[in-house]
């Protein structure tokens, strides 16, 4: 940002005769995770590409959309990353606006779920993951639906995510489809009142996936579902756990790129974008078992592939949690919970 | 030349400075914050806490932990401090060590250490069925009793110091004195020894409860979402929630339940007058 700041006073300095010399700047907003990993991968060969000099910060992403809120009027970030109901409330607060198809060559090679996943363009998917049932296989031999978590053999046997993790709602809502026989409300009022049910039977209500593993360990518990991005961990545990293909699917989240409302590198943020969708580096990204592709192209060894959610079937079996359900209903089901199932 | 009154001023005017820009102002911004609502001020956050099923039961359970945590710290602690001063005094200085040995280790690691003895598989519950207390293990993780043991543990030493110190200036012919005149063991207990080491009953039972309103970790990894004491959902509502109003609100509890408990535990402490 100093360099930045430098730059346009330079360029100030010199008046109109200089900005030629100036090297561009783009910003981009982003979770802070495998940074090592995005600058080998994406940001130096980005730089090298564009002329420019690419800024990142980085935070959760409530702390960035809070950032983008405050600088509404003056924003010094460009291209923003998030989970896809992060960027419908951006879009809802008009903080970011609506990509170029044309400008992002990639764009056709990618599943249809990641094209345009919260309306009008605001944004594009970059990379997914699923959220399904880790379960043991030696323990339980026909698990096959998201009800079979409450079977008695079970009671005593199961962490299920906490509702303020961002896991809670996604296995609520396959609970709530599964109990429904597809009639889901939105409110998810069955699925709380099952989980409800069996409250007390429940061996935690997890709220890292870091502590999923140590369950497993422990044998405190049979099974928990869970997100595919810590399935890598539980894997190295060496002992008898499967990943259930539910009857009713996965679930999963969707993370998106988007470019914020107002930015004057809106050529450069398109660059950037269309890079990240590439195949090359979604494939790198995968290989580095950053990120789990969304471009179709990708291809990985069966021992990366097993370690992500890849591939037609994996993908096209998620049936993600509507961003506007997510948003709209976030408090609701937190009033709920807190009134069934957390007393 | 400064007077020697000036001088005084002058010296304590850096700790001035730095307690009321380190530790008052921010305790006074962050009262106010908590009766700040949308519209002005008042308690109405402190209403809806209380209102609330979840704030309530959480309030509870944490003044009962903390209760009986410092009720069992208080039995053990005595008991383990009269043996310690009933040592010869050369034998004291390792038994002190050995109380205060857990304190110089990260109550993070030894609460990660209950997660495995409590587990399952843990050692307590190979006890449990082995003697055949129980046929299946129990569950022991993520419930009241798991915190219980955990802040007990966690706690304990500071109890059994300021009791030992407390017994140490407590005259050595007071008890024989007590019996010769008649007193049994419980009398004795609870004319003779407890009224005169009650400032050490106090400054521990202060500790102790203190400690356990405000411990973080041992409530977050043996208790978890299921048993969630003040700490832990204040935790929840800054970090998840971005509820600022009603964490202040805890914050503002917690301090309050601190004071009152060392205000109580004195009223009990010092006898009436005749």
């Amino acid at each position: 940002m100093r360099r930045a700041a430098l730059t346009s006073v330079l360029a100030l300095a010199f008046g109109a005769a200089a900005p030629a010399a100036a090297e561009p700047t783009l910003v981009l907003s982003a979770y802070g995770i495998s940074q090592d990993a995005f600058k080998k991968i994406l940001y130096e060969p980005f730089e090298a590409q564009c002329g420019c000099e690419l800024v990142v910060e980085i935070g959760n992403s409530a702390e960035r959309l809070a950032k983008l809120e405050a600088r509404k009027d003056n924003p010094n970030v460009d291209v923003v990353v998030f989970a896809d109901f992060n960027a419908l409330e951006a879009a809802r607060k008009d903080l970011i606006q609506p990509l170029d198809p044309s400008k992002l060559s990639n764009l056709d090679k990618l599943y249809d779920v990641a094209r345009d996943p919260v309306g009008d363009n605001m944004a594009v998917g970059y990379t997914l993951y699923s959220t399904s049932i880790v379960y043991r296989t030696d323990k339980i031999t026909d698990m096959g639906s998201w009800k079979d978590l409450w079977r008695p053999e079970l009671e005593n046997r199961v962490a299920f995510p906490n509702i303020t993790t961002t896991q809670g709602p996604l296995a609520l809502y396959m609970a709530e489809r599964a109990w429904t026989e597809g009639q889901p409300s939105q409110g998810l009022e069955t699925a709380i009142a099952k989980v409800a049910e069996i409250k007390d039977d429940v061996v935690t209500f997890y709220e890292r996936s870091s502590q999923i593993v140590q369950l497993f360990q422990q044998e405190e518990i049979w099974a928990a579902p869970m997100g595919r991005f810590a399935w890598g961990n539980i894997m190295k545990l060496q002992m008898p756990l499967g990943w259930l293909l539910p009857a009713e699917g996965q679930t999963g989240g969707l993370n998106v790129a988007s470019i914020v409302k107002g930015t004057e590198q809106a050529d450069l943020a398109h660059q950037l974008i269309d890079m990240w969708l590439s195949t090359e580096v979604q494939t790198a990204l995968a290989e580095a078992l950053v990120d789990s592709p969304v471009n179709r192209e990708v291809e990985l060894s069966g021992s990366v592939a097993q370690l992500m959610t890849f591939g037609p079937e994996q993908v096209e079996s998620l049936r993600l949690v509507p961003p506007e359900q997510l948003l709209e209903n976030r408090e609701a089901w937190l009033e709920t919970w807190n009134a069934k199932v957390a007393q | 030349m400064f007077t020697s009154r000036t001088t005084g001023l002058m010296l304590v005017l850096p700790a001035v400075v730095f307690i009321t820009v380190g530790f008052l102002a921010p305790v006074l911004i962050l009262l106010a914050q908590s009766l700040r609502l949308e519209d002005g001020w008042g308690i109405g956050n402190y209403l809806a806490f209380m209102n609330d099923g979840l704030g309530r039961e959480v309030f509870w359970r944490t003044i009962k932990l903390a209760a009986l945590v410092t009720l069992a710290a208080a039995v053990i602690g005595y008991v383990a401090a009269w043996a310690i001063v009933e040592t010869r005094p050369e034998r004291r200085g390792v038994l002190v060590g050995m109380v205060i040995l857990p304190l110089m280790i990260s109550p993070v690691a030894r609460t990660y250490a209950w997660l495995v003895i409590l587990g399952r598989t843990g050692f307590l519950n190979v006890l449990i069925t082995n003697l055949g207390l129980s046929e299946e293990p129990l569950r022991l993780l993520f419930t009241e009793t798991a915190v219980f043991i955990g802040l007990l543990q966690l706690f304990l030493p500071l109890m059994i110091i300021s009791l030992v110190s407390a017994l140490e200036n407590l005259p050595r012919d007071v008890v024989p004195a007590a019996q010769t005149l008649g007193a049994g063991w419980i009398a004795t207990f609870f004319k003779v020894i407890l009224p005169l080491t009650r400032e050490g009953l106090v400054i521990g039972g202060t500790l102790v409860f203190t400690g356990s309103v405000t411990a973080y970790i041992t409530p977050a990894v043996l208790g978890g979402s299921k048993v969630l004491m003040l700490e832990t959902l204040l935790y929840q509502r800054v970090s998840v929630a971005n509820d600022f109003a009603s964490a202040s609100v805890i914050a503002a509890i917690l301090m309050v339940t601190t004071l009152a408990a060392n205000r109580l535990l004195r009223r009990l402490a010092t006898p009436r007058r005749r």
